[in-house]
Parts: C-alpha cells; sequence; structure tokens
C-alpha cells in the first residue's frame, strides 16, 4: 500500500526524487499514528486535569508506551539514559532532550571523532505490517531504532537529516515558546524542504515515539483547531459567502484573504474563550461542568440573541495561528469593538491569555515579534474572566465538605506543584513584573498561590442563571445597552 | 456585650497592590504587599507617616512578613522562595541581618513564625514539613524538622516561650509540635477544611486555628483538646492574632470582615469591614497605650487603624 511505498521512501532505500514525488499524494492517518503513543490530546500547558493529582494525568496517556517501550528504552540514548525510567516529562524535560539532540549534532560538527548523526526511534508503519489481524490486540511492537547521519550515504539521508534538524528546531522554539503549531503551519514553513505534509507528519510522530512522548506535548497538534461563530459574513472573491452562524456548534476558523471582504457591521463584541468544552476530566469529577464553554453558549437558548451582535471564538486552549490571525484582521477590520478574553482561573488561563494579546512572552518585553507571527498581538484584549473576585462571588454553602481531589463542587480546585511552578515563573516574566504592563496577572497570580487556588471558567456556573447569563449580562454591562440585572433575572429558568 | 472600634486612620495606597502581611512593633508597623517592597509606618504619630522602604527585598512580591513580639527582628519570604532575616537598629532603621540557606532550597519555605525573643524562626512548606531555624547562630542553623502527611503547610505559629510550633495544611490538619523533645505533641482534628491561619495565645495555653471551614477552633496547647468553636464568619478566615492581655481575638476574613472575640464569653464583640476586598492580615498593635489598636491589611491596597472607643 501506499503507506509503505512512502515509509520506504522516508527510510528506506535511496530513491529518486521522482518516484518520491509519485507517492500518493494522501494523509497519513492520524488517529493510527496516534493510537500508539498519543490517545490523548494532551498539551502541556493545556492538558493538565484541573482535578486529579498532576502526576496521575501527565503520565497516564502515555503509560502504556512506556511500559511498551521498556524493552527498546536502552536502545536509544536520547530517550533519557542514565535516568530514572520515568522522570518528570514536562514541557521543560522536553526541550533538555531536543537540545540533548541538536548538541550531539553540534559536538559531531566540531569533532571529527564523533559522527553527525540523529538518533532516532521510530514506530510508524510497524502496525500495519502486522500480516495476521489477530495480532492486533497484542502487545505494540518495539519500536525500530535508526540513525539518520550527515552528509549521509546520499542526498536522501542528507535530506532526511536536514528535515529532521528543521523539525527539532520548530518544535523546540514553539515548546520554548509556548506556543502550539499545528502540523500544517511546519510544513508551511518549508514547503519546499518538507515536499509534503506527510513528511512533517512523519518526523513529528517519530520524535514523539523517540522521546516517549505524546505529540501533542511537543506543542504540535494535528490541524488548524479553533472555532468560531457570530454573525459575520466573509463574502470570497469567488462570490461565495461564509456565514457566521452557519453552523450550531461554530465554524472551524475561516482563512480570510486579502481579496476576501469582511462583513462585521452586525458585531459589538468579540469574545474569545479558552475551551471549546468542559474539559474529560472535570466532566468525570464533577458531571456537572461543561456548560461555561463555547459549545455550551452556542447551545444556549441564550445564543439566538447574542451571537446576534456577537462573535465567538476559541482556539481550545494555548492559540494557534489561524486563530490568532483572523482575531488581529477582526481587530484591524473593526478596532473600536471591545475583544475580551474568557479562560480559567489558573496560570495556564493566564498564559493562554497572553498568548492571545501578547503572543509569544520571551519576545514581547522586547516588543518585537517572531518573524513567523508578524503582528499578530492583540494589545486591546480585555480579561472578562475569571478573576479573584468573581470566586468569591460564587456562592458557598456549609454543605461544601471536602470531595478530596476531585475538589470542591463549586469548581475551586488546588493548585498543583505544576500550576505553582508555572505560576512563580510567571510572575518572573517582564510583562508581570512590578512595573511592567500587566499588573493585574502579577496581582493574580500572586492570590492564586496565597490561596493555593484555581477554578476553570465552568465555575461562573454556580451563579444566578449560570455562566450564559452571567456572560451576557457582563457583556450588556460593558455595552452600557441593558440592565445586567434584568437579564440575569429574565433568564434564570429559561437556562437551566 | 459588644464593643467599640473606632477608624483612627487609614493609609491609602499604602502598597500599590494587595497586602498580604502587616507586623507591628511597639512604634511601628511593617508591611508587605504583592509589591517588592516593604514599608514600615510609625504608628505613634497620628498620621502614621511612611518611615522607611526596604525597596525590591523580594522582586517577585512578598506574601508573608513577621516581627518578633520582645526583640528588633523582622523575617519576609518572597514569591521568589527567599526569606530575609531583619533586624531594627538602636536608632530604629532596619537592615538586613540575614537570609535563611542552612538546608534549604529558595521556595521550601512558605510560612514563618518568629518567637517573642526573635532568636527562632518556624517554617512552613508546599511538602507539609515543618521547620525551626535559630536565627541568632551564626549560619542560622535548622535545628528541628518535622514531617507530616505531606499536606500544603499554609501558617504556622511559634510560641511566644519558644517551646511548640503549630502548623495549619490544607487538609485541615493542625499539628503541635514540642520543640524541646523535637516531637509531634498534637495532631489536632476537626477542621476538615484548609487551614490558613495558627496563633498561639500569649501564655501559650491555647492554639487558635481558622480557614476555609470559617470556624476558629481554640484548642488547649498541653491536652490537646478542642475547647471552643467560634462561628459567624461568613468567609474564609485567613489571619488570627491574640490581643497582648490574651482576652481578645481578631479575626481576618477573605470576605473583607474584621472580628473581635473575647475570648472569656466566647463572643464576637466587633465586626468591622474593610472595603471588599479579601483581608489579608490582621494585627492588634502591642499596648502602648490606653487603648486597644488593631491594623487591617488587604486587597484595597490600604492599612486601616481602629482603635478602642472610649469608656
Amino acid at each position: 500500500m501506499e503507506f509503505e511505498e512512502f515509509e520506504d521512501v522516508l527510510f528506506g532505500v535511496p530513491l529518486s526524487h521522482g518516484s518520491f514525488a509519485d507517492a500518493r499524494d494522501d494523509e497519513f492517518d492520524d488517529e493510527i499514528l496516534e493510537a500508539q503513543s498519543d490517545g490523548e490530546d494532551i498539551l502541556w500547558d493545556l492538558g493538565s486535569s484541573p482535578t486529579l493529582t498532576p502526576a496521575l494525568t501527565a503520565n497516564t496517556p502515555d503509560k502504556s508506551t512506556v511500559e511498551n517501550l521498556g524493552r527498546a528504552a536502552t536502545a536509544s540514548a536520547l530517550a533519557g539514559s542514565g535516568r530514572p525510567a520515568r522522570a518528570i516529562q514536562d514541557r521543560d524535560w522536553v526541550i533538555a532532550r531536543i537540545e540533548e539532540m541538536l548538541e550531539t549534532v553540534v559536538d559531531g560538527l566540531l569533532d571529527d571523532a564523533h559522527p553527525v548523526c540523529i538518533t532516532l526511534t521510530s514506530r510508524s508503519g510497524l502496525t500495519r505490517r502486522r500480516p495476521n489481524p489477530s495480532e492486533a490486540n497484542e502487545a505494540i511492537p518495539s519500536p525500530r531504532v535508526q540513525q539518520i547521519s550527515f552528509p549521509g550515504s546520499n542526498a536522501q539521508e542528507a535530506w532526511r537529516f536536514t528535515v529532521l534538524v528543521r523539525i527539532l528546531e520548530l518544535v523546540h522554539s514553539c515548546l520554548v515558546d509556548n506556543a502550539v503549531m499545528t502540523k500544517r503551519d511546519m510544513y508551511y514553513r518549508h514547503p519546499d524542504l518538507f515536499m509534503k505534509q506527510s513528511v512533517v507528519d512523519r518526523y513529528v510522530d517519530d520524535l514523539a515515539c523517540t522521546l516517549r512522548v505524546s505529540r501533542s506535548q511537543l506543542n504540535v497538534t494535528a490541524a488548524a483547531k479553533g472555532l468560531v461563530a457570530g454573525n459575520f459574513l466573509i463574502r470570497r472573491e469567488n462570490g461565495t459567502v461564509a456565514h457566521g452562524l452557519s453552523e450550531d456548534e461554530g465554524i472551524l476558523i475561516p482563512k480570510v484573504h486579502d481579496s476576501d471582504e469582511l462583513d462585521l457591521s452586525l458585531i459589538r463584541w468579540i469574545l474569545v474563550m479558552e475551551k471549546e468544552a468542559g474539559s474529560r476530566i472535570a466532566r468525570l469529577a464533577s458531571l456537572t461542568s461543561s456548560k461555561a464553554t463555547f459549545r455550551s453558549l452556542l447551545s444556549s437558548s441564550r445564543w439566538r440573541e447574542l451571537g446576534s451582535h456577537g462573535l465567538v471564538l476559541t482556539a481550545k486552549g494555548y492559540p494557534d495561528l489561524a486563530s490568532r490571525k483572523l482575531l488581529r484582521q477582526l481587530a484591524d477590520e473593526i478596532p473600536h469593538i471591545p475583544m475580551y478574553a474568557f479562560v480559567d482561573f489558573d496560570p495556564d488561563g493566564i498564559a493562554i491569555m497572553s498568548t492571545y494579546k501578547h503572543g509569544s512572552y520571551r519576545l514581547a518585553h522586547e516588543d518585537v515579534t517572531s518573524k513567523d507571527t508578524p503582528g499578530l498581538h492583540l494589545p486591546d484584549l480585555q480579561w472578562l474572566g475569571v478573576q479573584s473576585h468573581h470566586i468569591s462571588q460564587s456562592p458557598v454553602t456549609e454543605s461544601d465538605t471536602e470531595t478530596g481531589p476531585a475538589g470542591d463542587p463549586q469548581g475551586l480546585m488546588r493548585l498543583t506543584a505544576r500550576d505553582r511552578k508555572k505560576a512563580h515563573r510567571m510572575l518572573e516574566w517582564d510583562m508581570c513584573a512590578e512595573d511592567g504592563p500587566e499588573p493585574v496577572w502579577r496581582e493574580e497570580l500572586q492570590r492564586m498561590l496565597m490561596l493555593n487556588i484555581k477554578a476553570e471558567m465552568q465555575i461562573l456556573d454556580e451563579l444566578p442563571g449560570g455562566l450564559v447569563a452571567w456572560l451576557s449580562s457582563k457583556l450588556d454591562v460593558l455595552q452600557g445597552s441593558r440592565s445586567p440585572v434584568l437579564s440575569i433575572c429574565s433568564d434564570n429558568e429559561l437556562l437551566f | 456585650m459588644s464593643k467599640q472600634y473606632l477608624t483612627l486612620h487609614t493609609i491609602d495606597d499604602a502598597h500599590p497592590s494587595d497586602i498580604f502581611a502587616l507586623a507591628p512593633t511597639p512604634s511601628q508597623v511593617l508591611s508587605a504587599s504583592g509589591s517588592s517592597s516593604i514599608r514600615i509606618y510609625d504608628t505613634t504619630s497620628p498620621d502614621f507617616p511612611l518611615v522607611q522602604t526596604l525597596e525590591g527585598v523580594h522582586p517577585l512580591g512578598i506574601h508573608h512578613l513577621v516581627t518578633a513580639k520582645e526583640a528588633r527582628r523582622a523575617a519576609s519570604v518572597g514569591f521568589e522562595g527567599k526569606v530575609k532575616i531583619w533586624t531594627q537598629t538602636e536608632e530604629g532603621e532596619w537592615k538586613q541581618h540575614g537570609e535563611i540557606s542552612d538546608q534549604v532550597k529558595a521556595g521550601d519555605i512558605w510560612a514563618v513564625a518568629l518567637s517573642a525573643d526573635g532568636n527562632y524562626l518556624a517554617s512552613s512548606s508546599i511538602n507539609g514539613k515543618v521547620h525551626v531555624w535559630s536565627v541568632s547562630e551564626d549560619g542560622m542553623p535548622k535545628i528541628r524538622e518535622y514531617e507530616t502527611k505531606g499536606s500544603f503547610g499554609l501558617c504556622v505559629g511559634l510560641s511566644q516561650d519558644g517551646r511548640f510550633t503549630a502548623s495549619g495544611h490544607e487538609n485541615g490538619s493542625v499539628y503541635i509540635f514540642n520543640n524541646d523533645t523535637g516531637r509531634l505533641a498534637h495532631s489536632l482534628a476537626g477542621l476538615v477544611h484548609p487551614v490558613r491561619s495558627v496563633a498561639f495565645s500569649p501564655a501559650s495555653k491555647l492554639l487558635a486555628a481558622g480557614g476555609d471551614a470559617r470556624i476558629i477552633a481554640l484548642y488547649d496547647v498541653n491536652s490537646g483538646e478542642q475547647v471552643a468553636n467560634f462561628t459567624g464568619h461568613g468567609g474564609w478566615i485567613l489571619s488570627l492574632d491574640w490581643s497582648d492581655t490574651g482576652e481578645y481575638l481578631l479575626s481576618g476574613s477573605h470576605d473583607s470582615k474584621a472580628k473581635v472575640w473575647r475570648i472569656e464569653t466566647r463572643s464576637c464583640v466587633a465586626t468591622h469591614s474593610h472595603g471588599d476586598k479579601p483581608l489579608w492580615t490582621a494585627k492588634w498593635l502591642p499596648k502602648s497605650t490606653r487603648s486597644e489598636m488593631f491594623a487591617l491589611g488587604g486587597g484595597n491596597n490600604a492599612i486601616s487603624f481602629y482603635r478602642e472607643a472610649a469608656g
């Protein structure tokens, strides 16, 4: 099948470029590749479990991978030699591993005694070669280990090495900046080098396999993930019209070209939400959440009215370029329309908002944008919530008893060790400095640390009328158009 | 049987952000906030002037600041994780005396308390460990290390005689340790919710503990028995402080309310509101004049001073 042919092109015998180009233009089946190592779409900084212990959730998704890889563990010097079998694989850990790989390359370049090569563990294609379907339930086969050296024995190998180094570099910068990139973004960075999308897909998956993490832990996602909904139109050059309310669950973030016309005349506010739907874990833990999200907003009875004069967008966590680009285009188009961020009250929530507002925080203080994201900042983005004072508003009853690691029914949760570490790191950001541009972020991070609590957006569902009523009254107040009290009361029963 | 306390003075914008800690001396109150500086106000002048600022001492903000009851010593802990010890010169100026570094990594220490003589500092930590340091000795060595079940130690207390250390934890545990023997004296049950403040009475006979249960529990230090429960706060209790005589307990809560409790009658005798932001810290000022005074600090960035009404 094409897959094997293609794999041979990538990893097997040298082939001419001609036959390479002949490889079918299909995409790898993500599901199959990911089923092995990547069952959960957990990103370092947005997938952390709010309710379970961090160690548990951070490790659960790839636990089986670890076990299965155990046999091959020694094979890869890069995957953690001399370390405990399961070091805490946070983002810093992955960054360090990638830097080690790059250092090995540099060592090789500096010292003739060292070969210039990268050791890669690959599981790609192995499952597909299973001759007998009955074996499908057996343990996942061990990955292959291969060396990719430079200049290598032929042009093909040199190309593979170049592709891999470039991918390492891209993944490294994503992780360092804590940005999320789609595989598509990566491909379009160097289409001439990568030749086709599946090359990027393959090497990214192999890198994840080598480091024994999930692909999403490399901050690389499968595709544009953002959704948008609202009463806007995009009139394409070719005459087609996309309407922002055409789908009940929102439309995928559209690409708006210069030649397209954006009709935003009915938009009075723009709301950026952290989450599309309640997190899996929160749902399991409390069964009550998943209201305070993009999806719940769109499915509420209130949306018909709200959506007629607003626009809601979610990039489902840390935003990708497509979402940020669209928001920037909206801000350019209707600069007087307020844009609000609605994120969890936790360090990640603020970091996500920061990525929308300032882009990569490491570059924000230099007032330059990284070359890949020119001018995508949204300096006027306002923080709608959740903030610490919203938490004290939420009603608390005496029945609020200890519920163990699942947290309070109100949705208040304790900070994990990772949350605290992240909050401390964020306090060191220049923009959170004492005289920095975001004094409120600094204060809210400090309050989180003082109380050792965080809260998901869903906490506002505890308010009368739920989150949707809160949002609409908040937006009304900010618009100065209607009485907030009225809208809460009148919708109390309607909503929930 | 209520008591009247009058607002004596309010220092608006005492700090640019939330005031997390107030620490009084007989003539001053030291204050710490989310800003990097410690600001020191004179409590003997009617307008409570700012007399000294220790600039930029904890760049990420200061979460704890305490003074010794009977010595010119203070300790501060910053979000960057450092613990600094301060002493006051004869002239009244505060200077850094040292930094705790013996067997401690930055960030290991969360809450701190000083003994009355200023010679010992007790600390709690994220991992539940409770330590005592001898801060008058060279190198400020760690002299006691108490293990608990690992729940975040949100608060710590040291009895004025230095004999007992108490810690309050996120899982609701309260422990009393005997510093003479180096052993756990009592594990106190009853609060279940995070305990955010513990305080020994001046005679070291009682321990008050409070937190998210919105109840203040009083324990007998010797027996470990719970002897009283004060209910009335509607918000999490963030701060507890005994008056010099041990007659009154001052409590501050997340819903910006401060309450004064009379120990003898086990009743609330006064309630004050400090704006609409969390009241992080509520402290009695050492009794120097005829009337009792206390100071409140919190999320409204102001410090308010209250005085007992005459009569």
